[in-house]
């Protein structure tokens, strides 16, 4: 059922080429910097997608991943000491499915309820993460923060692994996204959205479906969290578990075109320097949040669907030559056709 | 549900430093005079190139306060040396930029400075949270790190040569004189029993911890510990059974706002401890009693490691300068300022002492030797911590004072604290 | 036993004013299934006004409410239509959770560019005044804040009982339809509701700028405690929050004066997980839309 197209794998290939290789041309070490930081929300806003965007269901509280992934890691060096190096890399995957099963059964309590609560529980989970993350001194070093080892790389190409181990992450959770939206799990995660009520009449396992995405989705988010651990060196709980991480992601989601392959990233690739040229800009000032509220809102109310899904409209209307059938609501649009 | 310490998150959605070019000073034409011709200068080629020092500080987020105190503090500092022909006859020029209180900004922020605009020096930031990261970034580069508020036990575990905290001592250590103080009383006059309640904050509790260990090797009883967290606004519950306990003498690890809190439940309660030691917080001048009450302040110690009395070198003139520059009273002067101004001073003094004033140099001189600044006589170890002590301070008659040691107090050591209300 | 007493009545004190800041919150759900996170940021941005009436003007806090209720009243029904009305209603739900999350970012910017991040207070005369009641402190400041709170909750229930916009609301919360059909304009009730709502935050914010320092980012803890009650009393339930704020209050107080304060604020959420694996719609909430 699931299709590998040639333009889809060439797509696929042709980006994640791209963006590996952007360290290796612009090779300054501030460029690379803003780079990562680029990277690292397109794979979050990307990992948000997988639950928000197919499902519907808008998980508010995935700064919580993010900060399990982080401490995760620094954790495994405090409390097993695994070395440094290229280490903390390697270990990425394992911290990715422990914090994906670690989250299931808080999931479980989380997706039985309906949309507008389930959000509001997972803003209610975020704070749960952030104050566990204060008082578990044991484990956490609570308030104090946690450090991890420095990084023994050359200082020239010194941003460089982190990049590319950002970019791994993003191909990762594209690949997932995409892997998802191709078959089954994505069919029943584009139900729920569509009617909910009706897919459970139907025989869809509502329930396991949005337990998996959930999975997933924390699975990914807590890499990326392990990969800025390890960059930024230090750990608190109030960065590491951050509810703007969060909106930053599901505006970039929504953005880009919540519900497609490549959306997320398109709405990193747009925020995150524009985010650059406001603080230029607008500089040293709280004035700096206006403007973001004014694009988020922007966002919402003019482009509600996100920029590739409106061109995507934007040439179906333009090809049925009478506009006789306007893509109206089409919420169970697959993903392929806006790749 | 720190949410707000997530207001510190600000900025965790990345942006880059946006440049605030400070000093008219530095627009000015360059004052060639003799000692241009013999200073080998600093990084790079041209005696006469303006002396460029990168500086990240949180103008929004949760350290703007402090941030903009420090701004002060620098901008005085470069004004100053500027007047007197720049340092070794380059003028400065400070290129601040904002970190909205935010790690991976502050990260950016040094970055660039560094790498792409390739500053001679740089300054530190506010608050250890973002001295630690950024510390870092500048000992890839080689570039030395004078910084003048991260003074957390992070900051020195990093074993880092290149970081110097430009006060007197290591925060946690800013119990030390009262501990030091209250051991010195005949027994007779000492506490008995000890009270510490705590904030949960990288370094409150510390101070704390650190007080609590040295009084108990003493034999003096702990009879209340208890750890709360930042967002307990109202300390009634946590100080109701504080008092349920009767100690002679509480020693609080505090910051500011639960300071002003917890005495206020104390007043509330009709609690009056005979020993009332606050970390921060009661040391605000203008703050606190406007907080607690000034009738409320008399007696309650804490610690400083600078206001306007104090006898260190060059403070009076800094204040001077400060007042004919800002406006004002000595008494509205935050001792972030006189931080900064302190972190400058010490750069000028390397200048001064050794003809160079590039990073390397700044490195190896400031690691041995003793320091005058307006935060008093510096020194440090190989790893940034500071060698030597801060002075405990008391509110007495209103004013707060320097009470010890003896050799810099200003009054001596009014106990035990009368109860409230004057 | 006496610290349990003592933890109750303050917990008592304090959920009264949750209970006032909750209940607009889980006004605007029931009218327009509208999930305003922005709620904290109107409470903040209310208790700022208020502070600024007292210390530069010496208006009593009371008072401020009276004159900040119309206004609050007006910039409600403003951003309801400017920022609400145009979501496609099958979406409104999840989408009016990042609309007014944007709206709130945007008052706590405007706020800190206004007044810094320094906290602050309205601290009124009788700041640290206590009564003593059967040997237990009571905090006038706290029982006027409770008192207050008490008041406008009774005048909110008085609008939704005995007026014709409360009426109109109540139906509109119980059955859209049915409402529409008797004649009730949905989308100007939905208007006056949000209005309705914001004025009860700013009323809230300037009792909480009393009790509590704030500053422009206090908004989100008070958002996810807010939240959380709501959740806990059942979306849309007056009642139900307002019996959701007192539980969590006093629990709250009661564990911090027992246990541990670092833990205590951790029982708001432990209780809400507790009672959503029993009973996914809250306590008094109901599966379908309920009833106010």
């Amino acid at each position: 059922m699931r299709t590998v197209t040639v333009p889809g794998l060439a797509r696929g290939l042709g980006f994640t080429a791209l963006f590996a290789a952007f360290p290796f041309v612009f090779t300054e070490s501030w460029v690379v910097n803003i780079g990562i930081f680029t990277v690292m929300y397109a794979a979050l806003a990307t990992a948000w997608n997988v639950l928000g965007g197919f499902s519907g269901y808008l998980s508010l509280g995935n700064a919580a991943f993010f900060g399990m992934g982080a401490y995760g890691e620094a954790i495994l060096f405090q409390h097993i000491s695994i070395g440094s190096g290229y280490r903390p890399f390697w270990v990425l995957p394992l911290i990715g499915l422990g914090v994906a099963v670690a989250v299931l059964p808080v999931a479980w309590v989380a997706v039985r309820t309906r949309a507008a609560t389930f959000a509001i529980v997972t803003i209610s989970m975020l704070f749960i993460a952030q104050q566990l993350a204060f008082n578990l001194h044991s484990l956490t070093n609570g308030a104090q923060g946690l450090v991890m080892p420095l990084p023994p790389f050359p200082n020239t190409t010194f941003e460089r692994p982190f990049y590319l181990a950002m970019v791994a992450v993003l191909a990762l959770s594209v690949l997932l996204s995409w892997y998802v939206a191709s078959g089954r799990l994505g069919l029943m995660l584009f139900a729920i959205r569509d009617d909910e009520d009706r897919a459970r009449g139907l025989g869809v396992h509502t329930t396991y479906a949005k337990l998996f995405a959930v999975a997933i989705s924390a699975g990914l988010t807590a890499m990326a969290g392990g990969v800025w651990a390890y960059y930024i060196g230090f750990i608190y709980p109030q960065f590491a578990v951050d509810p703007l991480v969060t909106i930053g992601a599901v505006l970039m989601a929504f953005l880009g075109g919540r519900g497609t392959i490549w959306g997320p990233t398109l709405g990193a690739l747009i925020l995150v320097p524009a985010q650059q040229y406001l603080a230029f800009s607008e500089g040293a000032s709280e004035l700096y949040l206006v403007a973001y509220a004014a694009i988020f809102l922007g966002v919402m109310l003019l482009m509600p669907r996100g920029i590739l899904p409106s061109i995507a409209d934007l040439v179906a209307a333009r090809r049925s030559s009478n506009g006789a059938h306007r893509a109206d609501g089409p919420r169970a649009e697959m993903p392929e056709a806006v790749t | 549900m720190v949410a707000c310490r997530f207001p510190d998150e600000r900025g965790v959605v990345v942006r880059v430093a946006s440049h605030k070019v400070s000093l008219a000073m530095a627009a000015v034409a360059l004052a060639v005079t003799a000692a241009c011709g013999g200073a080998s200068g600093g990084s790079s080629s041209g005696s006469t190139k303006p002396l460029v020092i990168g500086i990240s500080l949180s103008f929004s987020g949760d350290f703007s306060d402090p941030g903009h105190a420090a701004e002060l503090g620098y901008k005085l500092w470069a004004d100053q040396v500027n007047k007197q022909g720049g340092v070794l006859g380059r003028k400065v020029q400070l290129k601040i930029v904002d970190d909205a209180s935010s790690p991976n900004q502050v990260v950016t922020n040094y970055q660039t400075l560094i790498s792409r605009d390739k500053v001679d020096l740089v300054f530190g930031p506010f608050s250890t949270l973002l001295t630690a990261p950024a510390a870092r970034v500048a000992a890839r580069y080689g570039y030395a790190f004078p910084e003048p508020s991260g003074g957390g036990p992070l900051v020195f575990q990093e074993k880092l040569g290149n970081v110097f905290f430009v006060q007197p001592a290591p925060v946690v250590n800013c119990g030390d004189p009262f501990v030091s103080y209250i051991l010195s009383l005949p027994p007779s006059e000492r506490p008995t029993t000890a009270a510490y309640p705590e904030l949960d904050d990288p370094f409150a509790e510390p101070i704390a911890e650190r007080a609590r260990l040295k009084f108990e090797a003493a034999g003096i009883k702990t009879v209340f510990k208890e750890v709360y967290p930042p967002e307990m606004s109202d300390l009634t519950p946590v100080v109701e059974k504080m008092a349920a306990a009767k100690p002679d003498m509480v020693f609080a690890g505090t910051q500011s706002d639960d300071a002003y809190s917890m005495v206020n439940a104390m007043v509330q309660l009709g609690f009056s401890p005979k020993f009332l030691f606050q970390a921060n917080g009661a040391n605000s001048p203008v703050e606190f009693p406007s907080k607690v009450g000034a009738k409320n302040t008399e007696g309650i110690f804490s610690c400083g490691d600078w206001f306007p009395n104090s006898k260190a070198p060059g403070n009076q003139a800094f204040i001077k300068a400060y007042i004919a520059k800002y406006g004002g009273t000595a008494a509205d002067i935050d001792s972030g300022s006189a931080e900064a101004y302190a972190v400058g001073e010490v750069v000028s003094e390397v200048a001064k002492k050794t003809g160079k004033i590039d990073n390397a140099t700044i490195i190896k001189t400031l690691h041995s030797g003793t320091w005058p600044t307006v935060e008093g006589n510096l020194s440090w170890d190989k790893y940034g911590a500071p060698n030597g002590s801060t002075m405990l301070t008391e509110w007495i008659g209103g004013k707060l004072l320097p009470v010890y040691p003896a050799a810099v107090a200003l009054h001596p050591p009014v106990i035990p604290k009368p109860p409230w209300g004057g | 036993m006496h610290l349990v007493v003592q933890a109750i009545i303050l917990g008592l004190l304090t959920g009264g004013v949750y209970a006032l800041m909750a209940s607009g919150l889980t006004l605007a759900f029931g009218v327009m299934r509208v999930i305003n996170v922005a709620q904290g940021a109107m409470i903040v941005a209310g208790a700022y006004v208020s502070y600024t009436l007292f210390t530069d003007f010496h208006i009593d806090p009371f008072v401020s409410i009276v004159l900040m209720a119309p206004a609050a009243f007006a910039v409600g029904v403003l951003l309801q239509l400017v920022f609400l009305r145009p979501l496609r209603s099958d979406e409104r739900e999840e989408l009016s959770l990042l609309v007014t999350w944007a709206i709130a970012l945007g008052i706590e910017g405007v706020l800190s560019v206004m007044y810094t991040t320094t906290y602050r207070a309205t601290l009124p005369g009788y700041v640290n005044d206590s009564l003593t009641v059967a040997g237990y402190r009571i905090a006038v400041v706290r029982l006027v804040a409770f008192g207050i709170s008490g008041v406008i909750l009774l005048l909110l229930y008085l609008v939704l009982h005995r007026t014709r916009l409360g009426r109109s609301i109540r139906a509109t919360v119980q059955n859209p339809t049915a409402a529409r059909l008797l004649g009730v304009d949905a989308e100007r009730v939905s208007a006056y509701g949000f209005g309705l709502s914001v004025a009860t935050a700013t009323a809230a914010g300037a009792v909480f700028g009393m009790v509590e320092p704030f500053n422009p980012g206090s908004h989100y803890d008070l958002i996810s405690r807010l939240l959380t009650i709501v959740v806990l009393g059942g979306l849309g339930s007056l009642t139900g929050a307002v019996l959701a704020a007192l539980v969590m209050g006093v629990s709250e107080a009661v564990l911090a004066a027992t246990i541990s304060p670092t833990w205590s604020s951790l029982v708001f959420f432990v209780i809400l997980i507790g009672v959503l694996v029993v009973r996914p719609q809250g306590l008094m909430g109901a599966t379908e839309r309920g009833r106010l």
